[in-house]
This record gives C-alpha cells, structure tokens and sequence, in this order.
C-alpha cells in the first residue's frame, strides 16, 4: 500500500497539470495509493503513524530535497519503504538514488529495487545525504580517541553520499559502509573556486561517531536545510532506511 | 606500495590535508596519507605515507611506510620503511626492511631486520628456564 506526500510548494497552480499527470501515470502502472499534502498546519508525525497502522508499507515523496530531509526524519521511526518523485531543481539526493526526473521515477518505483541505506545522526536529526558546518573555530572530537582541528576558513563537511564538491572517487563516500565521511576541503577564493582541488590538499576521515565543538555557536545545516547548533554529536546508524533506487544510483 | 596520485583517494581510506591540525591517538583501519601535522600516536595495519610537508609529532605503528617528511617519534614498521631524500626522522625505528635515500636524516636507533640474540643472552635464558623447572609449581600442603 502506498502513501504520497506532496510538498507543500506543489499547490501551486502551475504543478497542477504535473501532479495530475503523475496520479494518471501510477494509477495505470497500478502502483496508486492515498495522497497527503505538506502543509504547516498539518502533523506528518501523526500522519505517519496512523497510516502505518493502517498498512502502509510504502512512502513516496513528491518534492525536492527539502521535503525528503523532512520525511525520513519520521519515516525512520517506522518499517517502510520511501521512494522519491523529484520535483524542480533541488533534488541532489534523488539523482543519488537514480531517480533524475518524475519520468524515471514512475518506472524506478514500479520496478521497486530496495535498498537498505545508513543515516547519519546529527543529535536527534537523521540526514541522508550529509551535513556542512559554517566557517568557524570547531574542534571535532572523532571516536573519543583525537581532536582534528582545521582552519577557520576550511569548508568542513560530514558525508554519507558523495558531495558534489568532492573530485575524489564515488566508493568511499558509501550509504552502506557503516561509516560517514569528515571531508575538509582548504579554502579556495573566488577567482580559483572552478579549479578542482589535486585530493591530497583536501581531508578524508571515515568514522563512526563525532562530537563537534566550539567555542562561539557555529551553525550546522543536515541535507542543506534544517540549521542546528554547536555542540553537536553526529553518529552513523546503520541500515536503517529502504529506500527505492534506480539503476543509475551512485552506491 | 601505494597508488599513483591521480587514483589514489580510490584505494586511501584516511587522508590528513595539509591544512588540518590533529592530536591524539590516530588510529585507523586502512592506508593512511599524512600532508598535514599529527601530534599524539598513529597507528594502522595497512600503509602509511608521509607528505614532504607533514610534521608528525607521534610514535608510528604501521605495515609499511614512505616517509617524505618530519617525524619526531619512534616508528615501529612491521614490513618495509621507505625513506625519501626530504625525510627527516628524530626517534627510533624498528623495521623489517629499510631503503634511505640520499639526503635522508635519521637521529635514532635503527633495527632493521629480526634480532637473533647473543650468547650470552641465550645461556641467560637457559639458566633462567632450567631454575624455574628445579623450583617446580608451588603447592599448598593438604591439612590433615
């Protein structure tokens, strides 16, 4: 049984034609299901655990990265699938998965490929795809065991997909390692911000679990949206979400 | 022992930049790539590469190494210890096999190879081993 959420950005009247095409799409491909739509108002914990009761073993976002941050937070909780229908264009995290464009994910989630994926912790946060942390004075304390300290203008990130921003290969930064990756990359001004890094200038510490301090409050953004504050403790936990892919996933 | 530069990160697990400070026990399951400043211990059961600009201040434990830069410590290798012209090593090193390139400095005690002990040392051991047999277990008298 299947659950979409809608964003709430998708009732504008300009996705109207969209959405109806999509609802036509998984309705022939017999893949339907109830449809909820985002909005302030209305309680996605709740929401969640009553369709779970109800039989839902399927949650698909309709949305960008945004909204699928915001719906593995509480589908976590739960043993469901979640697959993506990629709306607009901040969807980093479905084109990870293999899903580019809604076309693709109506095929994507009728051929139904599950894979078990780690999520990264950031306190009570999960995030799939990684965190950054603003330019600042933070310590970060790894397994207990050492404290890695870079500069104040490093552009410091803790990953679980592979960033963008990485010219380093895909394999290490893997969903199903058990492990997340400290990336630290030197600061580059403006004028050579498009030239690649050469890999041994920038930082690669694969770990389990770390605590983030500092001694001013830093500001740290999970999956590019929700903003927490130092200290922070970040942890992996392991296979904890289905999440439906497609072929050309990156992991 | 290690990659080329271009596919390097590909095999690496661990890569210590250039612009990162860490102190500690640094310990690691994979190849670790030191450019930057260690302060503490470093140990792995894989490779360890030290960049021509890395200070290390820490005592090494690792499979093999290639040492280009500063390292104020001991190093135990348990295989083979690469030294470049640019490395400067102020501490011990205990190694299977070693290769110094010229330019190389190396202030310490170096034990290269397994160390077969001295007459002497094995008569020691001998009479040592012979006394505790004379001596036997200790054991409780019963109590009748």
């Amino acid at each position: 049984m299947y659950l979409y959420i809608y964003d709430s950005f998708l009732n504008h009247k300009r996705y109207a034609n969209l959405l109806a095409k999509i609802e036509t799409r998984v309705t022939d491909l017999g893949i339907g299901g109830k449809i909820f739509r985002l909005s302030p108002l209305r309680n996605v914990a709740e929401l969640l655990r009553d369709e779970t009761k109800g039989g839902v073993k399927t949650i698909i976002v309709v949305g960008n990265d945004k909204t699928f941050s915001h719906i593995i937070n509480f589908a976590a909780a739960y043993d469901v699938t979640v697959g993506v229908i990629p709306i607009g264009p901040d969807n980093t995290i479905a084109q990870m998965l293999g899903v580019s464009s809604p076309e693709e994910a109506y095929g994507v989630i009728a051929a139904r490929k599950i894979e078990r994926v780690d999520l990264g912790k950031a306190n009570d946060t999960y995030f799939l795809s990684g965190i950054t942390i603003e330019q600042g004075d933070v310590t970060i304390e790894c397994e207990n065991k050492f404290r890695v300290r870079p500069q104040m203008q490093d552009q410091v990130g803790i990953y679980n997909l592979k960033p963008a921003t990485a010219g380093v290969g895909g394999g290490i930064f893997n969903p199903k390692d058990g492990l997340l990756e400290l990336f630290i990359q030197p600061f580059q001004s403006s004028r050579w911000m498009f030239r690649k890094q050469p890999a041994s200038s920038s930082s690669l510490i694969p770990f389990r679990k770390v605590a983030i301090r500092s001694k001013n409050s830093v500001s740290i953004h999970t999956d590019g949206q929700k903003v927490l504050k130092t200290p922070v403790t970040i942890e992996i936990v392991p296979d904890k979400l289905k999440v439906i892919v497609g072929k050309d996933r990156i992991f | 022992m290690f990659k080329q530069e271009h596919n390097r990160t590909d095999e690496v697990a661990t890569i210590i930049g250039p612009s990162v400070q860490v102190d500690g026990n640094f310990v690691a399951n994979g190849d670790i790539i030191v450019e930057g400043s260690i302060s503490g211990s470093i140990k792995t059961e894989k490779n360890l590469q030290v960049g021509a600009q890395a200070k290390i201040f820490a005592n090494i434990s690792a499979a093999n190494a290639v040492i280009a830069g500063e390292i104020q410590g001991s190093l135990k290798i348990k295989d083979n210890l690469e030294l470049t012209s640019t490395a400067k090593i102020f501490g011990d090193v205990k190694t299977q096999t070693i290769s110094i390139e010229s330019g190389a400095v190396l202030h310490g005690r170096c034990q290269v190879g397994d160390v077969k002990k001295s007459k002497m040392e094995k008569i020691d051991d001998r009479h040592a081993k012979l006394k505790d047999e004379k001596d036997g277990p200790l054991e409780t008298p019963l109590v009748s």
